[in-house]
């Protein structure tokens, strides 16, 4: 009967229940959709960083991160990418030579990085075939093919099929040179890749600067892995090498997400706590309005326990219609957005900038959505712990005045 | 049967500007089966004495002793319990519950009192109907008349069996025909369930049906009077 006086008493005043389900629903979809947005947004971004930049792991010579020079390699580094790929927890590896260079064009020359690739290795890896903007993938230049990135393209004021030379130090840290004709013009999210990085096939650097060695690996993990057990077990099993993985090559990254996380949990609390104040508000109005009522039903003999069960219960009810409601609304935008995307291509200069995608496809872990409502109840329960505790505070004669 | 005994009852309200006596070394004793009105003008207490003799007040001196216990020494939770299973109430405003229909009204203290549900089904049924309200079960109190209203509430009161119910100007907002109405339904389950009635009253067909009339003036009882067949008897 007190549930069953609770749900009625939630619809005797239809305008009021109606804006606090409103501001459930409300509070709920924005928590989704903020959620949604952030996935997109800020782990999308350091998704992409890892993938397209860092992997989930980099293996170098020691001495290597220190000095890049050519003579730096690793050891026997074609045995080591034979047995990465062979391990479990690795779904993709390449191995790089890398060094310093400088790009010139017949219009001006600047300095870069030269990563000399496996093409089909690299692609597994980076993705960097998907990230051609203009020309091929390695395709349509038969001697000495080069990609570069975009931004870097443009400084050198060169497009597909131009001519660059790249001038670096070889194994014996003499000068050398060497002229490539531009395959493809790349633009991965990061805009410092597109401004200094140049990819050559490595058998074409491996002759140019007389080494068949690798400087650099760079390997994916399993996504169903775990970074933090397949690393250390790498840095344990290659001690005489320096392994990173993706936190320690960009500690930025890490920190970012760790303070994204803080932030959005800052939101969530914020839209909480504002949901919070309007239940308070609301329900204090309803025990105020009822005041005589309650006294009545003290009067009559409903305990304080029954009349604070009551009072909770209304907003429980309020929380269980909204809650499911806000995560219904929440689920179909982040489905619409999903497929079709959010175009923020007015901002998009900036946020290219920044490195991050134009479109975004916002995207929530569907566990989310009960959490969400639990969490939105759980808010409820303590806004209304102030009212329900006022109505069995209430002294039953001062309610009723006489009886 | 003795149900209700107050001694030497004190009232001082300490709460106003000035302090307020409203109830001045009242001693009383009330039977079962009474059907006793309490009347006075405005300012003499009556309600102050309802109060009192209802749990809902407690007096500043005297005791107050009901079906045996003194209840001015009880605590909050204790009196609530106390007035669920031994009092039951009708207001001057009738004061149901507005979300529940007129036999789920009747129902709330027995089900607060943890009756079977059929056995409380059919108690609720036999007052609706003892009251003239047998359309009425699932009407909610809006869909009511004020007599109807009145005439639920008295069932309420009377459904858990209490020891006396203590009815506040019960008439006060009903017109003549509801009043006689509920007058002639309250005296018949006065007879038929031999449920004791106190009442605080203004309205002289009220008195005029009380079997006992307590007069208070200035916190004082000025007259306790028997009433049979029209004639006063002191």
């Amino acid at each position: 009967m007190i549930s069953k006086i609770a749900w009625r008493n939630v619809w005797r005043s239809p305008a009021r229940s109606l804006v606090v389900i409103g501001a459930i629903v409300l509070g709920v979809w924005a928590l989704v959709f903020t959620i949604g947005f952030v996935n997109s947004w800020v782990i999308k971004f350091v998704e992409n960083s890892v993938s397209q930049e860092y992997s989930n792991f980099q293996i170098h010579e020691v001495e290597f991160k220190k000095d890049s020079e050519m003579k730096f390699f690793i050891p026997e580094g074609d045995k080591l990418l034979v047995s990465l790929q062979e391990h479990q927890g690795v779904i993709a590896v390449t191995g790089r030579m890398k060094s310093n260079a400088m790009i010139s064009s017949p219009k001006t020359a600047t300095g870069g990085i030269i990563y000399g690739i496996e093409p089909s290795d690299e692609a597994e890896v980076t993705r960097l075939d998907s990230a051609i903007v203009d020309g091929y993938y390695f395709d349509g230049i038969r001697r000495n093919p080069i990609l570069i990135g975009s931004k870097l393209a443009k400084k050198l004021k060169v497009k597909v099929r131009s001519k660059v030379v790249v001038t670096l130090q070889d194994i014996n840290g003499d000068i050398t040179a060497a002229s490539f004709q531009v395959a493809g013009i790349f633009e991965v999210m990061n805009p410092i890749s597109n401004e200094s990085k140049i990819y050559v096939r490595r058998s074409d650097l491996s002759r140019i600067v007389n080494l068949s060695e690798i400087h650099e690996i760079a390997g994916l993990t399993n996504p169903s892995g775990d970074d933090e057990i397949i690393i250390p077990e790498l840095k344990e099993n290659y001690s005489g090498l320096q392994v990173e993985g993706w936190k320690d090559l960009a500690p930025e990254l890490d920190l970012m997400l760790g303070q994204v996380k803080i932030q959005v949990g800052i939101i969530l609390g914020i839209i909480m706590v504002a949901l919070g104040f309007g239940i308070v508000n609301s329900m204090l109005m309803a025990v105020l309005e009822r005041f005589k009522e309650i006294g009545m039903l003290k009067a009559v003999g409903m305990k304080g326990r029954r009349v604070f069960y009551m009072i909770v219960m209304e907003t429980i009810f309020m929380a269980l219609v909204g809650g499911p409601i806000g995560c219904l609304l929440g689920y179909i935008t982040i489905e619409i957005l999903g497929k079709y995307g959010l175009d923020l291509s007015r901002y998009s200069k900036g946020l290219a900038e920044f490195g991050i995608d134009v479109v975004l496809y916002p995207a929530v872990t569907p566990e989310t959505y009960p959490l969400l409502t639990i969490g939105v109840v759980i808010t409820a329960l303590v806004a209304t712990l102030y009212p329900a505790r006022k109505a069995v505070k209430l002294k039953t004669i001062d309610a009723l005045h006489k009886i | 049967m003795t149900i209700i005994k107050g001694e030497n009852i004190n009232k001082i309200y300490l709460e106003t500007v000035v302090p307020v006596r409203a109830l001045n070394g009242v001693d009383l004793s009330i039977e079962e089966g009474e059907f006793t009105a309490i009347v006075g003008p405005s300012g003499s207490g009556k309600s102050t004495l309802l109060n009192i003799i209802g749990g809902l007040d407690s007096p500043t001196e005297g005791k107050i002793t009901v079906a045996g216990i003194d209840i001015s020494k009880l605590k909050e939770s204790k009196l609530i319990d106390f007035r669920l299973h031994n009092i039951g109430f009708v207001f001057q405003s009738y004061n149901l519950i507005p979300v529940l229909t007129a036999k789920e009204n009747v129902e709330f203290i027995m089900l607060l009192q943890k009756w079977p549900k059929q056995k409380m089904e059919e108690r609720a049924i036999q007052l609706l109907d003892a009251m003239g309200l047998s359309d009425k079960y699932h009407n909610k109190p809006i869909e009511l008349s004020g007599g109807q209203q009145q005439r639920v509430a008295v069932a309420r009161a009377l459904a858990s069996r209490p020891k006396f119910i203590l009815a506040d100007e019960p008439t006060a907002n009903l017109d003549s025909k509801s009043t006689e109405n509920l007058l002639g339904l309250m005296e018949k389950m006065n007879h038929e369930e031999n449920a004791t009635f106190i009442f605080s009253t203004h309205d002289q067909r009220v008195i005029e049906k009380a079997h006992r009339i307590i007069t208070l003036v200035d916190g004082r009882i000025a007259s306790d009077e028997l009433h049979t067949a029209g004639n006063h008897v002191r």
